[in-house]
């Protein structure tokens, strides 16, 4: 689809991979609304890229709800939704020093990591698919991000890992559900990329994952996540799949 | 593992997958724990292998250490952790004649499924850490998640299924990573099509398309057959990590 005028939903979109990604869009004629937790830092941004900043908790249905209300009352419905919102909480499943998993922080990372990205599939969905349909009777594409851990995750990340296969393994039915509106679905699996989430990490650990990416050795630069989510809305034989944008970091 | 003498737990174990599970385990020898929702069906299998049934909402934190304690107490300490408790919802995320999919289900689904899991996974392996190791290896005991073919390839409808049982699929190399220390191994079953009451509530058309669709053979799985593939991954120590297609190739 051509980006130009078109409306964009991105939840997460303040900062990070979505931010990055937000600006992407914007500089190639799209307008976004960005559904985020902190406004401190969605409303400046908004400003900047003429978009409009919208408070959300992706886990909550009716604050989800009601933000695509307010979103699609300001720039219309959309035709490209991105599912970035979401956390990482880093524990082992069971321990002697920490004992089992507590059950509070392992509910809340699923709630937003996967109810909080399947809720938004169905109601950024229900706005697409009355909307004019383009060229091939296409009328919007919807955009999930998963996680390199979703396939091989390293210890501490059962949960993480869990919540972001589960996105990546919604792939294909969603596609499918889908497919007779003309409404895309598509994965990405990012490696290490240099968002806040990930410069929370200590130094000697950073090196660390730096070393085990093959080929280029360093940190994602999160407006190539943001090139690769333009990517996708423009292609259209793009459809169910879901892609690991990595440096080969597996 | 040898399995005889040693207490197991399996969850929705009372009917379906599950029964077959706790069948072929009582049959090898081991005293069975029948975590399921359903009172009545729970005891009754408990009866007929001379296990012990105790109710359980795998979604419920408190309602499974509560139901682990119990069995603890009247099996002894577990060493096979075998989670079959799983429902299903067929339908659409988005459609015209339905609208948007209604969040209570969706949020079951995902509760049941796939925290249901990782919350058992979390108590029952605590509860295994301390136990003396079971053989020269170091073994202490083994977790069994039963995941689903629709991890892979999903049809419509089942986006939310898929989803969750993706999840029990990803989370199987992180929970071997944090456990392997303490000589606990987690192995996951991707069932295809089993004779289940879960699987009776699938639309007929859906049925044929299935079983038209799998290589060989071209029939619903066996309780037994997927029980009997939990059995061997007990006794094979170098089974680890890894997630097993039981699909009679499916595609």
């Amino acid at each position: 689809m051509k980006l130009e005028g078109v409306a964009a939903f991105l939840t997460g979109g303040a900062s990070g991979l979505g931010a990055a990604s937000a600006r992407v869009l914007a500089e190639a004629g799209a307008i976004v609304a960005l559904l985020d937790r902190d406004m401190a830092l969605a409303e400046p941004l908004a400003k900047e890229l003429g978009g409009v900043a919208i408070q959300c908790d992706v886990a909550d249905h009716e604050s989800l709800k009601a933000a695509v209300d307010q979103a699609t009352a300001a720039i219309g419905p959309p035709r490209i939704a991105v599912n970035f919102a979401g956390i990482d909480v880093s524990q082992k499943i069971a321990s002697r020093s920490k004992g089992p998993h507590p059950i509070e922080s392992m509910q809340r990372e699923i709630d937003i990591n996967v109810i909080g990205t399947l809720d938004g599939c169905a109601l950024f969905s229900e706005q697409m698919m009355n909307l004019e349909p383009f060229e091939d009777g296409e009328r919007g594409v919807l955009i999930n991000i998963a996680s390199g851990a979703a396939f091989n995750g390293p210890p501490g990340q059962s949960v993480y890992a869990a919540s972001k296969r589960a996105v990546a393994g919604a792939t294909l039915p969603l596609a499918r559900d889908l497919a007779p509106y003309g409404i895309r679905v598509m994965t990405i699996a990012p490696g290490f990329f240099k968002t806040p989430l990930a410069e929370g990490v200590d130094d000697r650990h950073i090196d660390k994952l730096i070393s085990m990416v093959p080929f280029p050795k360093r940190w994602g630069d999160p407006r190539e996540l943001g090139e690769l989510v333009k990517f996708i809305c423009q292609n259209r034989m793009l459809n169910g799949e879901t892609i690991q944008i990595d440096g080969a970091m597996r | 593992m040898d399995i005889q003498g040693l207490t197991a737990v399996v969850t929705g174990g009372a009917s379906g997958i599950g029964a077959g599970v706790t069948r072929v385990l009582a049959k090898a020898g081991a005293k069975v724990a029948i975590l399921d929702r359903n009172e009545a069906l729970g005891q009754a299998m408990a009866e007929e292998v001379g296990g012990a049934a105790f109710v359980c909402d795998v979604a419920n934190d408190e309602s499974v250490q509560a139901a682990l304690a119990q069995a603890r107490e009247a099996l002894g300490a577990a060493r096979i952790l075998v989670n079959c408790a799983g429902i299903d919802t067929a339908r659409k995320i988005t459609s015209r004649k339905t609208g948007a999919h209604a969040i209570g289900p969706m949020k079951r689904v995902v509760d049941v499924n796939l925290t249901g899991t990782l919350i058992c996974c979390a108590h029952a392996s605590h509860a295994m850490l301390d136990l003396e190791p079971l053989d020269e290896d170091g073994e202490r005991g083994v977790l069994i998640n039963i995941a689903s073919i629709a991890a892979f390839n999903a049809p419509n409808g089942q986006a939310v299924y898929g989803a969750s049982k993706a999840g029990v699929v990803g989370a199987a190399v992180p929970l071997a990573r944090d456990l392997c220390r303490y000589g606990i191994r987690v192995m996951t079953i991707a069932p295809g099509l089993f004779d289940t009451p879960l699987a009776g509530t699938m639309d007929e058309a859906l049925t044929a398309k299935v079983l038209r669709n799998a290589l060989f053979p071209k029939r619903k799985g066996r309780p037994e057959e997927l029980g009997s593939l939990v059995q061997h991954i007990c006794e094979n120590q170098m089974l680890n990590a890894s997630t097993i297609r039981l699909d009679a190739g499916f595609f």
